[in-house]
């Protein structure tokens, strides 16, 4: 074992220890009553749990992550979504937020309606409710702060670089919003208050069932906000080219780096 | 050559920016993405060059050999296109499904160099009517993130700018004539890039067209128009593409964005070739 | 063989190596963005640039398989890569028979049971052919699969061998391949020795065997020794602040 203080790097195949009274976690796999690593990372080590976290790897989704998707297929009760993990998330119709705020059972028009809410292509924030047998994720968007993205724009990095934290709703100083998914998604978008607004403007049903599609209220960014928006992308891509942790006071560091410079730099 | 899907507010999002001369990232619907050009990689070609801008990176290797020419013109070398769309790029790639795409790129390409007449092809003719140089240039794409065509003809000018083909003297006369190839590697010709133009794409979003579209951007245009620049402005080559229409008055400002873009970057290209040749590694 | 001295009265190669010595090996680790993994390998005029995909959902239903990852591998040449223009990138028969040996000995070495129903694929191209084709890429591979985070049993690492003049030569370039002697090319799991890669082109005295394949595998030991330098000092360049 390395000494204290030093971090550990193994590669695949090397021993991390001959001891078994070591459990194994991510990253890691038995052969001949040793511990080895099958990933190149650091060891890390809580109590007797030893696990080896790669560099770069695909989102391992937990229950409680925030993550941002990607709707890439409608089906007929549930919509599956892209979360840069190893299999397509999972979203019920029965786990999201009707318009209205109302609760009542999703009936079968809802099911036909279901390209209303949400279609191909459309950007949601959602939460893992839970992790199924093969691996895939549910997600829900049972709480306001949830549900379709508007306006702004999406960045995406490595998951790894973005750090669970307790909150991943951030409202900048700078006068924009940040949503760190845990899946190294990331949505930018000018600040919206009102709560209300925002509910309205995600989902308002059509007022005759059957027309076409949902008429949403758009919220037209001003040139202002754009150029902070257009900022904060460039300077998060940055940051993710430096390896640097991703939460919301390094960004905001490097926003402000950032003013010297042109946006476009 | 969109096929992202894109949510319908990203889309009014980016239409509303290139409307305020504020796109996605910051730059003006005029700005062209920085790109680096280098030559003088791969070493068992005649010549070579590779460019990366942003998340596009594509590898151009020319080779030169001696065939027969065509016969419609017995006097004038050929110049063949090949792009492949390696799997490198995007799984959606792999096996034969780049190779429509890397067919209609290299089809381009060739529409543009024989429309511009920019290469002297009678200088690479051997033995009219029998021997010719051939000058095969191979495109590859490592990395695909918008702007494709653009980076592909800039690449193929570098490229084709550091090729040398061996000097060569014709002995005897008549039918029995033979070619005999310089050994020595420095005794060699360069073909004349000048007057290569290289393209520029303009994206057409909502009723204002943008030079250098990113992924996201291709992905919400109504219609793409590749004009082909050379280093004087002058035009070369106009191709239009996808479904959108515009107006004249649109047309016209987008033609005079692309000169005077193809100048600047041609310019950019100069400056490249003229700094010595690195190695990739 | 008559004008080409492959190997001097001296014991050296044409290009001054010592019959077990490796080329120079050179690597930049995360090359292509794009993808999830990707490695740029070169070893002495050959490189290869191989790329990573996933895991990822897969594309058809075929291929999901319930106990593990469905492993897909496509290797490719660049028509300028060979001093003579290959026509076709990729598709030809040997080519096919190159994607498919790789797929075979990586499912050998990636942990497959950890990623049921999911695909990974493994994209591998030739830049620039000067012999040991096949062995560098799998090297590259390797080294994509590790930038992925995919879990692998171990490194696997590749050389070819061919025997002239009753001594056996490490790290072939383009002109020793195509010499008098046969070409073997093995690769294996280092720590534990194990051959997961094996071709033998053209025929190879069951008596020198055991001595090529040694030679082989003790390559494959100073390949691995290199690669792991090069994965450690990425590792410390690259963990998080």
């Amino acid at each position: 074992m390395a000494l204290k203080g030093e971090p550990h790097y193994v590669a695949p195949g090397d021993v991390i220890t001959a001891n078994l009274g070591f459990m194994r976690g991510h990253g890691t796999y038995e052969s001949d009553g040793k511990l080895l690593a099958s990933v190149a990372g650091v060891v890390e080590r809580v109590n007797r749990l030893l696990c080896v976290h790669p560099l770069k790897s695909k989102y391992n989704g937990e229950i409680g992550d925030v993550v941002v998707g990607r709707i890439i297929e409608v089906q007929q009760k549930r919509w599956k979504v892209e979360t840069s993990s190893r299999l397509d998330s999972v979203l019920n119709l029965s786990s999201i937020n009707l318009p209205g705020g109302v609760l009542r059972r999703r009936s079968a028009e809802d099911e036909v309606m279901i390209r209303d809410y949400l279609k191909e292509g459309d950007l949601i924030s959602a939460e893992v409710q839970q992790v199924n047998s093969d691996g895939s994720l549910s997600l829900h968007t049972r709480s306001l702060k949830y549900g379709k993205l508007t306006e702004g724009t999406l960045v995406t990095v490595s998951p790894s670089l973005v750090k669970r934290c307790k909150n991943h709703f951030h409202n900048l100083l700078c006068g924009a919003s940040l949503i760190l998914g845990n899946n190294g998604y990331i949505w930018i978008s000018p600040i919206i208050l009102d709560d209300h607004q925002q509910e309205q403007m995600r989902f308002q049903l059509p007022s005759t069932p059957g027309s076409s599609s949902v008429k949403t209220v758009t919220h037209v960014a001003t040139i202002e906000e754009r150029e902070t928006i257009a900022r904060l992308r460039n300077c998060i891509l940055a940051l993710a080219q430096s390896r640097i942790l991703l939460y919301d006071t390094t960004v905001q560091y490097a926003y402000d780096a950032s003013l010297k410079y042109e946006v476009k730099e | 050559m969109a096929d992202r899907i894109l949510s319908d507010f990203e889309i009014s999002y980016i239409k509303q920016g290139v409307l305020a001369d504020m796109r996605s990232d910051g730059r003006s619907c005029r700005d062209y993405r920085s790109f680096e050009l280098r030559s003088g990689i791969v070493s068992n070609t005649s010549g070579s060059a590779e460019i990366k801008l942003e998340r596009t990176n594509i590898l151009v290797g020319v080779k030169a050999e001696i065939g027969q020419p065509n016969p419609l013109n017995p006097n004038k070398g050929r110049i063949e296109f090949f792009v492949d769309c390696s799997a490198l790029a995007s799984p959606k790639f792999e096996g034969r499904r780049g190779e429509d795409l890397g067919r209609n790129l290299a089809h381009r390409l060739s529409d543009l160099y024989e429309n511009s007449n920019c290469i002297d092809l009678e200088s690479l003719s051997i033995i009219p009517g029998q021997d010719c140089w051939i000058i095969y240039v191979d495109a590859l794409v490592l990395e695909y993130s918008g702007g494709v065509l653009d980076c592909l003809s800039i690449a193929v000018k570098g490229a084709l700018a550091n090729t040398k083909i061996p000097k060569l003297t014709v002995i005897g006369e008549g039918e029995e004539q033979e070619i005999e190839i310089s050994d020595n590697p420095f005794d060699s010709t360069s073909i004349d890039t000048n007057n290569v133009p290289v393209f520029v794409s303009l994206s057409l979003i909502g009723n204002q067209f943008i030079v250098d579209a990113s992924h996201e951007e291709e992905a919400c245009s109504l219609c793409q128009l590749s004009v082909g620049v050379n280093h004087k402005g002058s035009i070369c080559s106009i191709l239009k593409e996808g479904a959108g229409s515009f107006k004249h008055r649109q047309y016209n400002e987008a033609i005079s964005l692309a000169s005077e873009i193809g100048v600047s970057v041609i310019e950019k290209i100069t400056l490249t070739n003229n700094t010595a040749p690195e190695k990739m590694l | 063989m008559a004008d080409f001295e492959y190997l001097s009265p001296e014991g050296l190669r044409s290009d001054g190596r010592r019959p077990q010595e490796l080329r120079v090996l050179s690597c930049n680790i995360s090359h292509c963005l794009q993808a999830d993994g990707s490695a740029y390998l070169q070893q002495g005029n050959t490189r290869v640039i191989a790329t990573v995909y996933g895991p990822h959902d897969v594309s058809r239903r075929s291929e999901a398989q319930h106990d593990k990852a469905f492993i897909n591998c496509q290797f490719s040449m660049a028509t300028f890569s060979t001093s003579e223009r290959k026509k076709r990138p990729t598709g030809d028969k040997s080519c096919l028979e190159t994607s498919l040996a790789l797929k075979k000995t990586f499912e050998a070495a990636i942990l497959t049971d950890t990623y049921p129903h999911s695909k990974i694929d493994i994209f591998v191209q030739i830049l620039q052919s000067d012999g040991s084709d096949k062995a560098v890429s799998i090297n590259a591979i390797t080294m994509a699969l590790i930038d992925a985070g995919i879990p692998m049993k171990d490194y696997v690492c590749a050389t070819s061998v061919t025997l002239i003049n009753d001594t056996p030569i490490v790290d072939l370039n383009y002109f020793e391949e195509r010499g008098p002697g046969p070409e073997l090319i093995v690769g294996t799991l280092p720590k534990s020795g194990k051959i997961v890669f094996l071709q033998v082109n053209s025929r190879l005295h069951i008596d020198n065997m055991e001595k090529v394949l040694k030679e082989g595998m003790n390559g494959n030991q100073r390949v691995h020794t290199i690669l792991d330098t090069l994965i450690k000092k990425h590792l410390e360049k690259s963990i998080l602040t």
